[in-house]
Parts: structure tokens; sequence; C-alpha cells
């Protein structure tokens, strides 16, 4: 008896929320599929709480979702998926620009507006493409940043990587080395770079080894976020902190602890959450029919350059340093 | 004595032991870092993590099976003793080592049961547990990093035991971690040799069916193995976050591999019924040697892996090797007589 009514309730509730969808639709806000590589790490989690409140800002339905581990055929499936649900809008980091092209296609026959943020899809199917930075522009603020902190153009110096496969890291880290080489000839890069497999513990051991092997060294650039921190514990541990400097790319909230006595001289990186703001915030700009000029306005959030017609650039790297 | 040092020469840790001295030998006159009281303190200890849960690995493999999700219990354990930390700052190190084998052991009593009630082949029941549980891990922490842990805790992970010079002019000591290793040595061996239930281990391993025949309760015995496997697995995490000072859920994935790989590097076999602590300390430390010893002696960063796989592949088949010698040497003694 009680179960029937259950029963009863539940479809009533069912019918109330089907008969209200068509409702919602008439004045609907627009859906906005945001897909990062992958779901579960710092990175991507702070680039999605930047989406999701720009949702709630702009008023606009924010989807972030993204495959558990960095696979461009998952991210296809459930793309495919969302263009037969209907959105308005596809924002994509893409794991593979190539794979993704046939999906992107289909969503722009569907007329979807289709961008690309973090990493770059093919260029021709996008409508904008989101940047935080250019990685030239990363590379040698850090190189000039550790420069600036060893106090001499002149020295040893070595790289600590995540790992040797990452393309990312070794777009950074090949804008470094000819960035260095022309700009600070004196510079003496002491061996290839060392990976650590994006464990803080092995950057810390593989540190303390370089300064054995490497006495002199005075510089060490850091790529990867959890590379830098453990490269400046190590430098706590031998009480080298007015001896070796170290910087590299970091989460603002994980580097403070070896930041405040100097381990760390300087950890970078773009602001995550803005990211993942911004990209929404382009995506709502051209849904609205805003057209792409040499820069584009998010509303309360900012205006923000646009170049080669299509690339929003998010701005300058900020900097942790030393409170 | 003569027999004596045929016998040593005859075990099974003969080779690795040889092929230590070796490289010791060379990468001292490769580099005069390497030898010394720091380095050997330094490599120790940020090799302590994979040292403990391959004791604890050890008797799993002995037993005849694997244990996959130990890089997931590390996580568990590691989130968990992160957060009890930021809830009770007033606690202590011992009662945060309690709490971590503690969730260590629960995750290997979930382990035992399912291999011993659904008689589910190991590998498979914890390949499933190892998913779910950093799936969990992940989901709980969305992969977030645990910081700004307790001031005790830090002082509690620097601590060194005693102090040496160090060619720096510093001074170095034996550290928590490698306290915590020897300690874990110390009860592993107690264990496998000393107990009823050590026995058991390798009677299983050896043959479960004699095992059974001889009166050992095989499932008992099952579950300790994988509750002390998790147990081991949750002081290596209280370990590595004393290294690290800071909790990152995804720092673990491949620990596994690296723990299975030592403990086999160190004589212990896939198939069940051999393995030592000594030998499972040797792997370890032949695995810290190489990570460490390749660095100093400068050997460029790509072929390092290549060198670490040569020897590798080297120190498991003086084994092949030795044993097959026995082995052809047994059917002559049959012929001739």
């Amino acid at each position: 008896m009680k179960m029937k009514k259950l029963v009863g309730l539940g479809l009533a509730a069912v019918m109330a929320i089907s008969a209200a969808v068509p409702a919602m639709a008439a004045n609907d806000p627009y859906k906005i599929v945001v897909m990062p590589k992958l779901v579960g790490i710092p990175y991507f989690t702070a680039t999605g709480e930047g989406a999701v409140k720009a949702g709630e800002d702009l008023g606009v339905e924010v989807i972030y979702n993204g495959p558990t581990t960095a696979d461009a055929a998952e991210q296809v499936k459930m793309l495919e998926d969302y263009i037969t649900q209907g959105v308005d809008a596809i924002c994509v980091a893409p794991n593979d620009a190539a794979a993704l092209d046939p999906v992107l296609k289909k969503a722009r026959e569907a007329d979807i507006k289709v961008l690309d943020w973090d990493t770059e899809a093919t260029k021709d199917l996008v409508d904008a493409s989101v940047h935080q930075i250019s990685d030239q522009e990363l590379a040698e603020h850090l190189i000039d940043k550790m420069v600036e902190y060893m106090g001499t153009e002149e020295g040893d110096w070595a790289i600590i990587t995540g790992g040797l496969s990452a393309s990312n890291l070794n777009a950074w880290i090949q804008f470094g080395k000819d960035y260095a080489a022309e700009k600070y000839p004196k510079l003496n890069l002491v061996a290839d770079p060392y990976p650590t497999d994006e464990k803080q513990d092995v950057a810390l051991s593989t540190t303390k080894d370089i300064l054995k092997a490497y006495p002199d060294v005075k510089g060490l650039f850091c790529v990867s976020t959890p590379a830098p921190i453990g490269a400046a514990q190590a430098i706590r541990e031998l009480g080298l902190q007015d001896k070796v400097t170290v910087v590299g790319t970091c989460v603002k909230e994980d580097c403070q602890d070896v930041l405040s006595d100097g381990s760390l001289d300087l950890g970078c990186l773009w602001n995550c959450q803005d990211l993942g703001y911004l990209t929404v915030g382009v995506a709502k700009a051209l849904l609205d029919g805003k057209e792409l000029g040499s820069e584009i306005e998010v509303e309360g959030f900012g205006k923000f350059a646009v170049v080669n017609e299509k690339d929003v650039i998010l701005g300058p790297p900020e900097d942790y340093v030393k409170e | 004595m003569k027999e004596r040092i045929r016998n040593f020469t005859k075990r099974k840790e003969f080779g690795i032991i040889l092929i230590i001295l070796v490289l010791s030998i060379g990468l001292t006159f490769m580099s005069n870092a390497f030898l010394t009281i720091d380095n050997i303190l330094d490599f120790l200890r940020s090799n302590s993590v994979i040292g403990i849960m391959a004791l604890g690995m050890l008797p799993v493999l002995i037993s005849g099976g694997i244990d996959l999700s130990v890089s997931s219990t590390i996580a568990l354990s590691a989130v968990v003793i992160g957060n009890f930390m930021l809830k009770f700052p007033g606690s202590n190190p011992v009662l945060v080592i309690l709490v971590a084998m503690l969730s260590g052991a629960v995750v290997g009593l979930l382990n035992g049961l399912i291999i011993t009630k659904f008689k589910i082949p190991p590998i498979v029941a914890t390949l499933g547990t190892m998913t779910i549980i950093l799936g969990a891990v992940l989901l709980y922490t969305g992969g977030m990093w645990i910081s700004g842990l307790p001031a005790w805790w830090s002082s509690f992970g620097n601590f060194r035991l005693g102090s040496f010079a160090t060619a720096a002019g510093g001074t170095t000591g034996v550290s928590t971690q490698v306290i915590l290793f020897v300690i874990g040595c110390v009860i592993t061996s107690f264990i496998l040799k000393y107990s009823l239930v050590g026995r058991g281990i390798y009677a299983v391993g050896g043959s479960e069916s004699s095992a059974i025949r001889v009166g050992y309760n095989v499932n008992r015995i099952t579950v300790f193995i994988y509750v002390f496997c998790g147990m081991m697995t949750g002081l290596a995490a209280a370990a590595h976050i004393s290294i690290v000072g800071q909790v990152d859920p995804n720092t673990y994935t491949g620990y596994e591999l690296d723990v299975i790989s030592t403990v086999v590097l160190g004589g212990a076999s896939t198939m069940g019924g051999v393995g030592t602590v000594f030998g499972t300390v040797l792997g370890v430390v032949l695995m810290a040697i190489l990570k460490n010893g390749l660095i100093l002696a400068k050997v460029p960063t790509y072929w390092q892996k290549v060198v670490m796989g040569l020897v590798i592949l080297f120190a498991v088949s003086i084994d092949v090797i030795n044993r097959k010698r026995e082995q052809a040497k047994l059917v002559r003694v049959d012929v001739e007589e």
C-alpha cells in the first residue's frame, strides 16, 4: 500500500519535471561543455572550479567533465554523447588534436560553437582558442628569474623535469635552453634534463644527487608542478638556501611552505581558475554573437588580447614569491 | 670453511651481492661522493618507502600470491593520516603511524577476505581493489594536495639519530625513515623465520594442498598475509609523508611495479615458496645504488634507464644460470651412479 503511494508520488514528480523541462527551454541558458584532458588532478580541478564559477556568474549552464585518464578516444566518445544531447558550445583541451578532428567537425555541422583551451586543437575547426600564455614566454620568464635570483649571469645550472616524454614540459625546456644559450652565454648547463616521474620525493632525492655530482650548480630550473617543491626541500635539508636558486612551475597553494624560508625562490604558473573562467566567458561571448576583434571582453572579468585571429591570451603568468 | 663459502655462493642472494659489490667499486672510482656515510644514509632514506612496502609484499609473493593494490593503499593511508593530523593537530607521531597501519590493514583484510571467501585469484582481486580505492581517494580529494601538517610531524620526519660529519662539512645521521625500515625488517624476519604462521606462509607457497594436509589453516594464513602487507604499506605511507611533508594523492601510481620488481630482484619468486628478508633488503639496496649512483657518476640521463635495465636483467640471469648449473649437476650425479 505504502509502496504504491510512493510509486505514485514518484511518477507525479517525474511528470512534473518533464512538464517543466520545455518551460525551462523557453528562456534556455546556454549549455556549455568544458572538457579537460582528464579529471582528478589538482590543475584540472582548479580550472573546473573557475569554469563552474563563470557559469554561475554569467548565467550559463556549464558541464565540466572529462575522462579519468588522458585518453583522446575517451574524449571523442564523451563529446559524441554531448553532441547527441544537444549543447550550445564545446570547449575541449585535446589529448590528441588529430584524433578529435572528426568529432569536432560533427559538432560544427550541428551548429555548436567549438573552442579549445589549455592545449590546441586543429586550428580550422575552432571558433576560438583560449591560451594561458605562450610556452616561449613562460620559459624565458623562468630563465630570467633564475638568473635574477642567482645574482650572476654565469655559473652551472641544471634542469629537473616531470618526465622525458611530456610535450609541454619539453617545449618549456627547449625554449628555456635556447634562450639561456643566447642571452646568458656564460651559464653552463651541466647535463640533460633529469626526469622525476612527476613525483615530489623523486625530485628531492634527485636534487640531492645532482648537487653531489655537480657541487657548483647555482641554479635549478624545474618544470612539472611537484618538481620545484621536491627540489626546494632538498635545498632546505642541505641548508643551501643562499647558495642555490630554485625556480619552477608549481601550484600556488602547494608551494607556500617552501617559499617561506627561501628554499624555493620563485614559483610560477598561470591562474588555473582564471583559465577555466575565461574559457566559459569567451564561449558565452561567441554565443551572444560577439566577434573576436583585437581583444574580447568578458562581462565582469576584463578584456583579453586576441592574437592570430583566434587566440585569446589569458595574460602573463603569476609569480609566487615569499610574502 | 670451504664448504661454507661454497654454500654461500650457491645461495640465491649471491648473484645480487656480487653485482652490488662490483657496482659499488666502479661507482666509487667514478665519483668520490658515492662511498660516503652521508650519501649511503641519503639513498637509504629515499628508498625506505619502497623498502617498507617490499617487506609487506615479500610474504605475499612467498605464498604464491600478489598484491597490486599497494599503490592505492599507500595513497589511501596517506590521505587518511593527512586528514587525521589536520583534525587532531595535538596528537603525536606514534598515533599517526598506528592510524596509518590500521587503515592499511583494513584494505588488507578486504583483499584477504575477497581472495579466501570468493576464491578469486589474488591478481584479479587486488586489481579490483586497486582501482576502487584509487577512484575513491581521487573522488574524495579531487586530486588536491593536503598541506599545512603540524610542525611536530616535520620534526619527526627530519629527525636524525647520531651525527656523522658529511663531506660537505655538515652533519647527518640515521633518519626516521631508515629506522622505520630497520624495525620493519626485524619484525618481518621474525615472523617469517620463527613464527608458526611464517612457516605456514612458505608451506602455502610451496604447495597449497600439502600445507592443508599438514594441517595449516590456509585461509587464515592468507588473510594474515594480506593484512600484514596492508599494515606495512600504511607504515610506508607514514614514512613517505614524513619525507615530503604533504600529501599528493596522485604520486603513488606505479608503486606496485617498483615494489614487486624490487622483491623479485631480491630473489623471491612470483611462483611462490622462496624469498628472504635479507634478499629483499639487497634488492632495495641495488635499486637504490642504481638510481643514486648513475646520477653521481654523471651517466647521461637517457642512458641511465638503459644501464638500469641491463643490470636488472643481469642480476636475475645470474640466479637462473646458477640454478641451471645446479640442475645439470644433479643429472650428472644420476648418470655416474
